[in-house]
């Protein structure tokens, strides 16, 4: 190494053995040798192990009531018989073939918009760019719905969604010219596209028959009822793509927190790792919106509940994905039980809660948003 | 890493740097010496920050270089260039929430990597800095309950855990008091004394003159003086950097350059 901490090594070195190399105080050291190559070494915030893992538990508990919970309740015995095939067919066939599917979608749907989320709320450096602010969301939507009401445009709504979000978020950031992803200019522009986008979809609503328009209601609101399996399976894989490209950046991603030019002089490739973070929030938004919709909520309150729990140091990816998929679950439960026989869209119980936490955030007294 | 060379010499030739299209410098030659503490000093607007930001390869050059230990620094990978030349930039800005401790491991981030989390070198050079800045009280305090001088410390004690042979600082004292300056500069004056080359933008001559071993007067993009303050600081100096007449006098303590009887050129 360098010159100068050589003295010091020795003397700390004498204080401490090999051994006993104490980890930041919060944190756990696996550390192991590679054969012929030195020192390999992990470090894990004891704070945010426990909070995935707390928040794994709640993800797991919420799917054992979303299952049992609907038209017929289930005891737990019941739901557990059904679930190992056994029991009534009935039951079978409500949990394995109705309550199952659109538990799995609540699942993707919820962690890719809340991962999605903190991506964008991370590389903006403000807590209200998540991608169903800045109006990612409803141009994936406006796409998907062209496609639908028959523009002659024939390509299956993952993709449709896709290039949407993947336009709208092209915009903002071309309004807002390269260095612009920081703070309000940058909010304001994409809620400026948010709300162009959201009249085309109306617009494209309106020039069809009522039928169509019909089948193409769950787009605008947001719903996990009767989901494509199709786009389902394509959100799953894309899913397990985009979380591990965002795992693979959460060293940078944690100094993209940081101002710029300190972020540069930490060896960050600052310009690189954005366009990076922002394809794969772009990814994650436009894949849920193909399945769900506009849900953008919970790209806003999943990453909230995320950070709250978890270590200060990093940016919570894993506790985010759990907590999103967590509120997706929790909230398309009650639009399912709270109004039943009637059920309502998860969009709108999401933004029903998520309305007043906006207010909030917006509103108490003032922090750092980053 | 190549040990012998590494000694943080860093040199620039004929450097052209701008601001879109805005030149700034153009053709700028400057060395730092190793191991001494170099003030770039000049008015507002002349450059200086802009220049350092150029030394860090912050911006790319229009044209010319920066060599450091003869390598052009933009060859050079970022993590690399980033384990043997640290920067503080003006606009410093942590996360919400951290200790002092955990801000000066994020010093650690050039040289460490997905499963090189930890190692007995980081705790070593993270213990070192909270030493060597004076910070070992205030380890487990949040960044916000720090005073400007205390938080400014730490911010330079991340910069010395990164263990690189030169420290760029810009403009470290801005908003301190004279007490919280003088913190600042005395850490200053403890890294060049372990070898270190330092270099740091200054707004006020009189500490530029007291702390540096080297003053670098920049106007309009360009260096105008160059040498030990003692020797550069003069009366038309002074006229020509800032458009002031002065009365140039030398400290009776420590024998630099002291400035009196300030008045505005027309």
């Amino acid at each position: 190494m360098s010159l100068f901490p050589v003295a010091r090594d020795a003397t700390a070195a004498k204080r401490a053995p090999a051994s006993a190399l104490p980890p930041p105080s919060g944190c756990w050291r696996l550390a192991w040798q590679w054969p012929g190559s030195g020192e390999a070494s992990l470090l894990i915030s004891r704070r945010s192990a426990l909070a995935n893992a707390g928040l794994l538990l709640a993800l797991l508990v919420a799917s054992g009531v979303y299952l049992a919970l609907g038209s017929v309740h289930l005891a737990p015995r019941a739901l557990v018989a059904a679930l190992v095939g056994q029991g009534d067919a009935l039951a079978q066939f409500m949990v394995i073939e109705l309550r199952l599917p659109r538990l799995v979608a609540a699942w993707l749907t919820g962690a890719a918009f809340a991962v999605a989320g903190c991506l964008m709320q991370t590389l903006a450096r403000n807590r209200l760019a998540t991608p169903g602010i800045i109006g990612i969301d409803n141009g994936a939507t406006a796409f998907a719905v062209a496609s639908l009401v028959g523009l002659g445009v024939s390509l299956a709504p993952p993709a449709m969604a896709l290039a949407g979000a993947a336009t709208a978020a092209a915009i903002t950031f071309g309004l807002t010219a390269g260095g612009g992803s920081r703070g309000y200019r940058f909010i304001v522009a994409g809620i400026g596209v948010g709300a162009v986008f959201g009249a085309i979809t109306q617009l494209l609503l309106a020039r069809v028959d009522m039928d169509t328009a019909n089948a193409a209601y769950p787009w605008t609101v947001g719903t996990l009822n009767a989901r494509p399996p199709g786009a389902l399976l394509v959100l799953g894989v894309g899913l397990a793509v985009g979380v591990v490209m965002a795992l693979q950046l959460s060293r940078a991603l944690s100094l993209m927190r940081f101002s710029e030019a300190i972020a540069q002089g930490l060896g960050s490739r600052v310009a690189r790792r954005r366009w990076q973070v922002l394809g794969v929030s772009v990814l994650l938004t436009g894949l849920a919106v193909a399945v769900a919709g506009p849900v953008g909520m919970v790209g806003l309150i999943g990453p909230e509940i995320a950070r709250a729990l978890s270590c200060r140091r990093g940016v919570p990816i894993i506790a985010s994905m759990l907590a999103g998929a967590l509120v997706m679950v929790l909230a398309d439960l009650v639009g399912r039980v709270l109004l039943a026989p009637i059920e309502l869209p998860v969009g709108i119980v999401t933004a029903v809660v998520g309305g007043p936490w906006l207010l909030w955030i917006l509103l108490r007294p003032h922090r750092s948003l980053a | 890493m190549s040990e012998a060379a590494e000694t943080g010499a860093l040199e620039a030739r004929r450097l052209d740097l701008a601001h879109g299209q805005q030149r700034v410098i153009e053709a700028l030659d400057l060395r730092l010496p190793p191991g001494r503490v170099t003030a770039i000093v000049g008015p507002n607007g002349c450059g200086k920050s802009t220049l350092l930001a150029g030394l860090a390869r912050l911006h790319a050059p229009g044209g010319g270089c920066v060599l450091l230990d003869g390598t052009d620094i933009q060859r050079l990978p970022a993590r690399e260039l980033a384990r043997r030349l640290a920067l503080l930039p003006q606009e410093a800005i942590a996360p919400e929430g951290l200790t002092v401790r955990d801000l000066i491991r994020f010093g650690r981030q050039p040289h460490q990597g997905f499963l090189r989390q930890w190692s007995r070198q980081d705790h070593l050079a993270v213990e070192a800095a909270l030493a060597a800045a004076d910070l070992l009280a205030l380890a487990e305090r949040p960044l916000e309950a720090l005073s400007g001088g205390q938080r400014q410390r730490a911010w330079i004690a991340m910069t010395i855990a990164q263990q690189t042979p030169l420290l760029l600082l810009d403009e470290p004292t801005s908003a301190l008091d004279l007490g919280h300056q003088l913190e600042v500069f005395e850490l200053v004056r403890r890294l060049a004394g372990e070898g270190r080359t330092l270099a740091m933008v200054l707004h006020d001559l009189a500490s530029a003159c007291r702390y540096a071993d080297q003053l670098v007067a920049m106007r309009d993009g360009r260096i105008v003086a160059e040498g030990a303050p003692h020797e550069v600081v003069t009366r038309e100096l002074v006229g020509e950097l800032y458009d002031i007449d002065c009365t140039l006098m030398h400290d009776p303590v420590t024998g630099t350059p002291l400035l009196t009887n300030l008045r505005r050129l027309s």
